[in-house]
């Protein structure tokens, strides 16, 4: 308790330089803390983009399918899956597609496309195709000579409402099949793959043109959370036999955004290691100055009887108090600065085609991961009590007859 | 012998030119006495008190405490020695500038491992017997000159040790207050049987003194007992 009054008493000599050095500890934490909060809200936001964009949280296929996209890998009693998926009480939502390599074209141009055949009603329900439609309509349920388009697309080959396009592709018999349809919505994602490569036309029509009866390729599956995935797909390894499905998860077929969060933490953490040396610099500093001040009376106490090692703790405390103080105020002050723009949001409004082709949104809603948070204090403390060893250190170096009479 | 000093000499390495600050001085010091070291500024007085304090190594020779060889000792076993042992008090006070009064004279004892309630109790009491028993709250900026001495003399003796050392001990002091402080310390010589050695240039603690010895450019001029008197 001597030690701990002396260390603070210590502290308040110079009550400016404590509280710069608090201030630094204390706003290097929080926009630690916030840079964190900024990148989990962008990561949470591009996994449900994704997910409500296209993927669902799981797809069942034909094992082998989502690799060669080969119209005769349909999914293999289709009835018994969707019977067993549905008894599921973690899944919410399910929907079936078809989807194979196709060609689209005018009279002027074609181009390759991946042709997806929806349920216009329960595709709605698991992704938000319709509400990025920006001209047009949504598909209707009978609308057999119905197609949504891409504006990328609609561009490149000179789409407009209403025009007339010819889809061919190999039906499962191995012949070309081939239908006209009608561009009835031209949509926008923000994603280039989806806009520029996709078209979507109805399960029925595409099944009938594909010669594939009542037969799918794709189970889509939404569950009540996404905490859930993990277990379903264990329970589907069990219950549906992983030799003739594959069963994969939203992250497998998008891999880019763990891919983005991997090299985002990289460099957060590049960061992280830049705030902490400067903050270490600063309590070095600081610490150094002090004892630089008390040469005299640090060579007092060491005459008296103060041994090496209760200088260094002493130094060493008076460091952690002031990181003390600081952490406290990082911690609060990031805390609350993410809370708010949590609920407010950053807006991103004028770069919104670099985001939105990463999947992001362009209203940022900053979160607060607490492993992250930790994550930051831990390496707070253990680099800036190792940065703080130093000026102890020397401090219990001294030689008392110098400190007392030669400074 | 209490104290013995053989031959100890001392060499400062002053940037890059060797300083002889004490040649091959040998003194022994009884228990219990009362000695001053004098002599001309330069002559080396600090440097032999801080040797017999082992606060300083000697640069050749040896000191003896009781018979043991304390100038062989390590830094951590000299530390520990002094905390023991010795008390000192040194020149300008030199008191901890963010404790008050009776926590400078505490924080020995702090060091020496004694509880908190024995501790105040104990640097309370030695204040009162040095009459600054109503400024103990008071920080040593707080203090006139002649009460910060007698903090920082209460300090050096609060833990008894056997010997006391002091260095210009009441250079800055007025007459009046200097002779005080001479005669509390001649009261603990006498009823502790603390062994007590001073450096000063001060008539007066020389006049007092039972042995004076006299130092010139790092040698012993003189040794000589006198007759003690209060
Ligand atoms: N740490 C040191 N580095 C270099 N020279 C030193 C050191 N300590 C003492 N000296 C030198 O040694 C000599 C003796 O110094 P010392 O302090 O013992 O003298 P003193 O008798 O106490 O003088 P004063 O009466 O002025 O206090 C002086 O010449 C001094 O400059
Ligand atoms: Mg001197």
């Amino acid at each position: 308790m001597f030690l701990f009054k002396l260390a603070f008493l210590n502290i308040t000599r110079n009550v400016r330089r404590s509280l710069i050095t608090v201030m630094a500890v204390g706003v290097g934490l929080a926009a630690l803390i916030f840079l964190w909060g900024f990148n989990d809200g962008t990561i949470e936001q591009m996994r449900e983009n994704v997910i409500r964009l296209f993927t669902g949280h799981v797809q069942i296929h034909a094992r082998g399918f989502e690799k060669s996209l080969s119209p005769e890998l349909f999914l293999a009693q289709r009835e018994k899956v969707l019977i067993d998926v549905a008894a599921n009480p973690a899944v919410s939502r399910i929907t079936e597609r078809v989807k194979c390599e196709a060609l689209v074209g005018t009279s002027e141009n074609s181009r390759g496309v991946l042709l997806v055949g929806v349920d216009p009603e329960r595709e709605r329900q698991i992704t938000d195709l319709e509400d990025h439609i920006e001209a047009g309509r949504y598909l209707e349920p009978d609308g057999n000579r119905e197609i949504l388009v891409g504006d990328r697309l609609a561009k490149k080959i000179g789409l407009d409402l209403d025009d007339k396009v010819v889809v061919m592709t190999q039906a499962m018999d191995g012949t070309l099949a081939g239908y006209a349809y009608r561009v009835k919505g031209i949509f926008h994602t923000g994603s280039q793959q989806i806009d520029e490569v996709s078209v979507y036309i109805t399960l029925a029509s595409a099944q009938e043109l594909l010669g594939l009866g009542e037969d799918v390729h794709e189970i889509v599956i939404q569950l009540s959370d996404r905490k859930g995935i993990e277990p379903f797909l264990e329970w589907a390894k069990i219950s549906l036999g992983s030799e003739k499905y594959e069963v994969l998860k939203w992250n497998e077929l998008i891999p880019e955004v763990d891919q983005w969060t991997q090299w985002a933490e990289a460099v957060i953490g590049t960061i992280l290691i830049a705030v902490m040396v400067v903050i270490g610099v600063s309590i070095m500093n600081t610490v150094l100055m002090s004892i630089y001040e008390r040469t005299r009376e640090l060579g007092v106490m060491m005459a008296i009887g103060t041994s090496p090692s209760q200088i260094v703790q002493l130094i060493l405390l008076e460091t952690l108090i002031l990181e003390g103080l600081g952490i406290i105020l990082g911690l609060v002050g990031g805390y609350l600065v993410t809370i708010y723009f949590g609920e407010v949001g950053i807006s991103f409004h004028g770069v919104e085609e670099a985001f939105s082709r990463s999947y992001m949104s362009t209203v940022v809603f900053t979160k607060v991961e607490w492993p992250h948070v930790v994550q930051s204090v831990i390496t707070l403390i253990l680099l800036t009590s190792f940065i703080g060893l130093y000026p102890a250190w020397k401090a219990s170096r001294m030689e008392p007859v110098k400190a007392i009479y030669y400074s | 012998m209490f104290i013995k000093a053989e031959n100890i000499s001392k060499v400062f390495q002053d940037r890059s030119l060797p300083v002889t600050a004490l040649k091959a001085v040998s003194v022994d010091i009884e228990e219990g006495s009362f000695t001053v070291l004098c002599g001309p500024s330069g002559s080396g007085k600090t440097t032999l008190l801080n040797l017999l304090g082992c606060l300083d190594r000697p640069s050749g020779g040896r000191v003896f405490l009781r018979g043991e060889e304390i100038s062989a000792l390590s830094q951590e076993k000299l530390t520990r020695y002094r905390l023991r042992k010795i008390g000192f008090v040194f020149p300008d006070f030199n008191l901890i500038p963010t404790l008050s009064a009776v926590e400078n004279v505490e924080y020995v004892l702090w060091l020496q491992g004694i509880s908190g309630t024995e501790r105040r109790k104990r640097a309370a009491a030695i204040c009162e017997r040095f009459g600054i028993g109503a400024l103990i709250h008071r920080r040593p900026r707080e203090l006139s000159r002649g009460q910060q001495q007698r903090v920082a003399v209460a300090r050096a003796i609060v833990h008894k040790p056997e010997l006391v050392l002091g260095d210009e001990l009441t250079s800055n002091l007025d007459h009046k207050t200097g002779s005080e402080l001479m005669g509390f310390l001649k009261e603990l010589n006498r009823e502790e049987k603390m062994t007590f050695i001073y450096a000063t240039h001060d008539p007066v603690m020389i006049e007092r003194a039972g042995r004076v010895i006299r130092m010139q450019d790092g040698e012993v001029v003189s040794d000589e007992k006198t007759r003690v008197h209060a």
